[in-house]
Formats: structure tokens, C-alpha cells, sequence
């Protein structure tokens, strides 16, 4: 007798799983603007700024120096406030909640990758990598599992041992990455992250993040003037004075 | 585990900086040392005090004893007449008290005042009739405990004198002996009224000028053997019996033990027991200056050491400016983060306390073999050789004094470390 298919559209359930996913906001900015200072000296950083990252998103953010894209990032990433507008970050609008408020946001939903590492000095590098999972409160096993694991990703396995000043400067960017990636999070951001690397080092963290970022199909935003990342990333946020407009071939980012 | 964690990064950045570490402990443990010291001091100055109340006084008739023996009425109603209410000696009273549990022995003592005269002037006197023999060894048995002045300057007993000068001696304060210009073995009379309310006067001999602990009875004050005072009054009643015990810290206990076998299951009880410390009004207004002393002194130590962790806590928050603002942008509550540092102010304290007792036992052992003499406090003629007791009691106060103000510190920090922004903290240099 012939097993009878109890899911027969299988494949087509997948696929269209697949594409929700792939649909599913992750970011969300709303008319939001960001101002410095008061007054006459009032400047504008981001002005009505609307923009929509999904699930696997993988952006550039491009801007002259001072035109407002580490804003964007910061706001993005929870770490600053915008002064209107609202911003929903996996389905949280974090428009009323304080910086300290959206701390579980970020330590759960976001992962940073810094110019220039910022890694705890005092911590090997499996302990910086682990902080946040602590945080988190997860069980030690774990823990360490996930560790390892990242650490194996970014090829850092041998040196989990070694404290930041012991590494060379891709090294300890590796580091961030894995720091970044160890919580799973929904979304990444990266400043500048090849800025302080010289042009070859710069290339192979880049090929790390895409590549993880392929794998993990998380939503990876990269704010760069490094004309390498702009010749791999598709998926372009201009930004100029305060406003942005996109440039993408295949990518559903929507202003 | 992530408190396990707090700490490992507290204990680590503790070490990262280790010569600011070590002379913030240095300074903490400084405090830890100065506050023992000054508590160890104030042991060996109110034991001091104590035993000096009790066994030698301020004045040339003795010290106070453990307890004094009065009859009741004596506390309670004024005298008609000379030693109206005065105690009646027997071998059956005296062996009854001596017989007391912890009880070493008693002295009579006979209070009387009167007019001293050479002949040309009088002056009028409080004086107090003793017996010399019992009142040398009360004396000893403060030389005894006064182990740690064994260097201390001390004067012959002026019981001694008062003893060997045969029949009716007496000792003289410094002023009097100057107003009545009379040195050793010159002849005085003492006038006074006798217990039947007549006049009767005794020759007596110099036997020696003494100065009073307390220097402004040295004018009018002076000391006789007791069967002078009692033949002086024409009595055999003595004014109160000081009860000497093995141990001053037998007095509560001996003291209701005493008062029950003497006035047995009366209703109204013919004796009356005072303790040393109701009688020592000296003692207990010293005590208490001290006391405010030592109290404004630690006050002070503390909030040094307050202040200089303080001063360490808010420099590495802001040096760390940029690891704060990087653990904040991981999502790191700043609950957490102020945990971190008070975790190193309470181990900067944990340090301190070990370093700080160490430091309290060396600088004790110098100072108690030096041999360092202090001048005599105020109001007092002798000088004292400096002593630091051991103060063990007064070492948990010490130490959690000293965490609660190091850990405290680190409690500071909370108000830079919300006011950090997380973006600027990040290109923080």
C-alpha cells in the first residue's frame, strides 16, 4: 500500500516560508529626524528619514563625512534617540523607551561591530565573545558551545586564549564579529569596520561578515566609505544632508 | 555566573592599574591603620583611666576601689553631727565583705574637715583619714596592673611616708604646704569638731608634700592616717570601707552578691554598695570628652579614605569611558556596569583591611617599644608613658568601616556612569 502524503506541497510550503522570511521587516525607520544642538546652531543629521531593512538584508550606508550615516547606524543600533519620527526594531517600536530601556533590546536583537574593536582589554578573546551570552543568561554549557562555535567561524579557535593587545588588528576585529554574532542577533551593524585595517585584511573581514551574514541570514548594515565594500554590496543607502535615498539592483530596501 | 564574571573583570581591572591600586590601598589601609591605632590608644587610655580611678585616684587619699560601702543613710540625709551616719568596724563586718567571692580586701577610709594652723596662720582643709598600710597596697596593686608604664616616672608612695612617720603624720598638697610654709617633719595642729559636736585639735607632723593628680586640690586637701582623723573627731566609725576586687570586671557581678549578704532579705537595707564608676565623675567627663575626641578623629579618617577611593573610582570610570560606552551599546544594563565597580571598591577594601591590620600591628609594635612619654593631660600633674592596645574588638567595626566607605565609592560612580552617552563613549580616546 502506497504511503499516503499527508504534506503533499511540501516544497512549496518552504518556499513561500522562505520568502516571508525574507519579507519580514526587521528595521523600520518613520519620518525620523535626528537634530545636534539648539537654535541658531540647530543642524540637522537626519531629516524625515523613512527606510525598511528585512530578514537577510545586507545594506551599504554612503555618505560624505557628516552627512548623517553613523546616526543612522546609531539609531539603528539603539544606542542613540531620534528626536521625531519612530523606529521599530523586530517589531518593537522603541520610540518611547530610554536608552537604558532598550539595553535587553540591544543585547538580544542587535550585534555591533566597531571601528576600532572595542574589545575589553581586560578579557581573552573567548571571554569578550562570551559577555554578552552571560548577559543574556544563558546556561554555561551553552555558553561555551556558542563560543567555540563563533570563534571556529572567524578562524579565531587557537586564539581564544589571547587577550586583545596579543592580536593584530584584524584579529581583534574578528573578535567583534564573533562578539557580534555569538547572541544570534537580528540584525548587525558595523561602523567603518575595515577602516582601521590595512586593504587586505579589510577584505577577508568583509568576506567574513558576508559570509556569516549569508548563513545566519540576519540583516547586516555596513556604514563605509571603503570603495571594497561598495563593490561587493549591491544594496546602497545614500545618505546627504540628512536624507537618503537608495540605489539597489535586487534588494527590497525601501525608502 | 554573571556575577562570578563582575568579579573576575572587577578583581582584573583592579590589577590593570596597579600602582593607582596600590596607593589607593595604601591610603584606605592607612585609615584602617590610624582608626585601629586610635581605638587601640583609646583601650589603653580608658583602661588606663579606669584602673587609675580605682586603684591610685587623683588625689593623695587613694583611688576609688571596686566598691564603696556606705550605710544607707549617709547617701540619703544630711549629717547633724561628724560621722553620723558612719559605717561601725568589726571583725564580723570586715570579715564578712573580705569573705565575698573575688574580694581581695577592704580599706576604711574617714572623711573630715577642719582648720590647719602653724601657729600664726590657719587655712581650712577637706581632709580624709586612711590607713597607710592598706592604701600602699592598693597602690602596688596599681603598679601591678600598670604593667605597660613600668617606665612611667613614679614617686615614692606618699603612703610610705605617711606610715613611717609615727604618730600623726600628714601629707600636704604642694600649695597648701607654701600658704602654711611648712616643709617635711614641721609641726601643724588640726582643728576640727568631734562626733559630740565639741572642738578638739591634734598635733601632727609633716610627712610629706604631695602633689594631687588634680592640681586645684593641691591647695586644701590633705591626708592623715586614720586613727589621727578618728582620735581628731573621737570616734571609732569610719566614713565608708572601699572593697578592692581580683578584677574590675567582677564589679557588676560582686557588687549585688555584697549588697545581699550585708543587708541580708531587709526591707530596708542598712548598707549601701556603690560601684567605682558611680563615684568617678572625673573618670566619666574624661570618658566622655575622649570619646568625642576619638569619634571626631575616626569621622574624619573615614571620609578621607571615602574620598580617595572616590577620587580612584571616578578616574578609572573615567578612563574606561569607552569600555562603558561599549559594554552599554552590547546591552549591558548600567545596573551591572555599577555592580562592576562597586565590586572593586569593596575589593579595594578587602585589601585594605589586610593591609591595614598588618600595618596597625607594626605601627603598634614600634610605638609600644619606643617608650614614648606623653605629656600629662589636662588638669593632671604625671606624665605617661604611650601605649597601643591590641583593640581586637574594634576590628570587624574597623574593617566594614572601611569596605562600606570603599564600596560606597564605587556607588559614585553611578551618576557619570548614566550620564555617559554611548555614542560619544564610543570614539571615546
Amino acid at each position: 500500500m502506497e504511503a499516503k502524503d499527508y504534506w503533499p506541497n511540501r516544497q512549496q510550503w518552504k518556499e513561500k516560508n522562505a520568502l516571508q522570511m525574507k519579507n519580514t521587516v526587521i528595521a523600520k525607520l518613520v519620518d525620523v529626524s535626528k537634530y545636534y544642538g539648539n537654535g541658531a546652531a540647530r543642524v540637522t543629521a537626519l531629516d524625515r528619514v523613512n527606510l525598511s531593512l528585512c530578514r537577510g538584508d545586507i545594506v551599504v550606508l554612503v555618505g560624505l563625512s557628516g552627512s548623517g550615516k553613523s546616526t543612522l547606524l546609531h539609531l539603528l543600533g539603539c544606542i542613540d534617540k531620534q528626536d521625531k519620527g519612530n523606529i521599530i526594531i523586530d517589531g518593537i517600536d522603541t520610540s518611547s523607551m530610554s536608552l537604558e530601556q532598550l539595553a535587553p533590546l540591544r543585547l538580544n536583537k542587535i550585534g555591533f561591530v566597531f571601528q576600532s574593536f572595542n574589545l575589553i582589554p581586560v578579557l581573552t578573546a573567548y571571554e569578550n565573545v562570551e559577555l554578552p551570552l552571560l548577559f543574556k543568561g544563558l546556561e554555561k554549557k551553552a555558553i561555551s558551545e556558542r563560543v567555540h562555535e563563533v570563534l571556529d567561524e572567524v578562524g579565531l579557535q587557537d586564539r581564544k586564549k589571547h587577550y586583545p593587545r596579543e592580536m593584530s588588528g584584524g584579529q581583534q576585529q574578528r573578535v567583534a564579529i564573533a562578539r557580534a554574532l555569538a547572541g544570534q542577533p537580528s540584525i548587525v551593524l558595523a561602523d567603518e569596520p575595515t577602516a582601521n585595517l590595512d586593504s587586505k585584511t579589510g577584505e577577508g573581514i568583509l568576506d567574513l561578515l558576508l559570509n556569516l551574514n549569508q548563513q545566519k541570514k540576519s540583516t547586516l548594515v555596513i556604514s563605509s566609505h571603503d570603495s571594497v565594500v561598495l563593490d561587493r554590496i549591491k544594496s546602497v543607502v545614500h545618505i546627504l544632508d540628512g536624507r537618503v535615498s537608495v540605489d539597489t539592483e535586487h534588494s527590497p530596501v525601501q525608502t | 555566573m554573571t556575577i562570578i564574571k563582575l568579579i573576575n573583570i572587577a578583581l582584573r581591572n583592579l590589577f590593570r592599574n596597579s600602582r593607582r591600586t596600590f596607593i589607593t590601598v595604601l591610603v584606605s589601609a592607612s585609615g584602617f591603620a590610624a582608626l585601629a591605632i586610635i581605638a587601640g590608644y583609646m583601650e589603653f587610655t580608658f583602661f588606663g583611666l579606669r584602673e587609675m580611678t580605682i586603684c591610685k585616684g587623683f588625689t593623695a587619699s587613694g583611688g576609688t576601689g571596686h566598691l564603696q560601702v556606705f550605710m544607707q543613710d549617709a547617701l540619703q540625709k544630711e549629717e547633724r553631727y561628724p560621722l553620723e551616719f558612719g559605717i561601725e568596724v568589726n571583725d564580723k563586718l570586715q570579715s564578712n565583705i573580705e569573705s565575698t567571692g573575688n574580694v581581695s580586701f577592704t580599706i576604711p577610709r574617714v572623711e573630715f574637715n577642719g582648720l590647719i594652723s602653724n601657729g600664726e596662720k590657719s587655712i581650712s582643709f577637706l581632709g580624709m583619714g586612711v590607713d597607710p598600710v592598706k592604701e600602699s597596697k592598693l597602690i602596688e596593686y596599681w603598679y601591678a596592673l600598670d604593667n605597660m608604664s613600668s617606665k612611667a616616672v613614679r614617686a615614692d608612695s606618699s603612703f610610705t611616708q605617711l606610715k613611717n612617720t609615727a604618730p600623726n603624720g600628714v601629707l600636704l598638697g604642694e600649695e597648701m604646704a607654701k600658704a602654711l610654709n611648712v616643709k617635711k617633719g614641721s609641726g601643724l595642729m588640726l582643728m576640727s569638731t568631734t562626733v559630740d559636736g565639741a572642738v578638739n585639735v591634734v598635733d601632727v607632723t609633716v610627712a610629706g608634700i604631695v602633689q594631687n593628680t588634680i592640681k586645684s586640690i593641691n591647695r586644701y586637701y590633705l591626708v592623715t592616717n586614720i586613727k589621727t582623723a578618728q582620735s581628731l573627731m573621737q570616734t571609732e566609725k569610719v566614713s565608708k570601707i572601699v572593697v578592692i576586687l581580683n578584677k574590675t570586671e567582677n564589679t557588676d557581678a560582686v557588687r549585688p552578691l555584697l549588697s545581699k549578704k550585708l543587708n541580708g532579705s531587709s526591707a530596708k537595707p542598712l548598707f549601701s554598695v556603690i560601684p567605682w564608676n558611680n563615684l568617678a565623675e572625673y573618670y566619666n567627663s574624661v570618658i566622655d570628652a575622649y570619646r568625642i575626641i576619638f569619634s571626631f578623629s575616626g569621622i574624619i579618617i573615614v571620609v578621607i579614605v571615602f574620598l580617595s577611593c572616590t577620587n580612584t573610582m571616578l578616574m578609572a570610570t573615567m578612563e574606561r569611558v569607552k569600555e562603558i560606552g561599549t559594554l552599554k551599546a552590547i546591552g549591558i544594563s548600567n545596573i551591572w556596569i555599577i555592580l562592576m565597580f562597586l565590586f572593586e571598591g569593596f575589593f579595594i577594601g578587602v585589601l585594605s583591611v589586610v593591609a591595614g591590620i598588618a600595618l596597625k600591628y607594626i605601627f603598634s609594635w614600634i610605638i609600644n617599644n619606643s617608650g614614648f612619654m606623653m605629656p600629662p593631660p589636662p588638669g593632671m600633674t604625671s606624665s605617661y608613658e604611650l601605649n597601643i592596645f591590641s583593640a581586637v574588638e574594634f576590628l570587624p567595626w574597623i574593617s566594614l568601616l572601611v569596605m562600606v566607605s570603599t564600596t560606597f565609592s564605587g556607588l559614585l560612580t553611578f551618576v557619570k556612569i548614566r550620564k555617559i552617552s554611548i555614542v560619544n563613549s564610543l570614539t571615546h580616546v
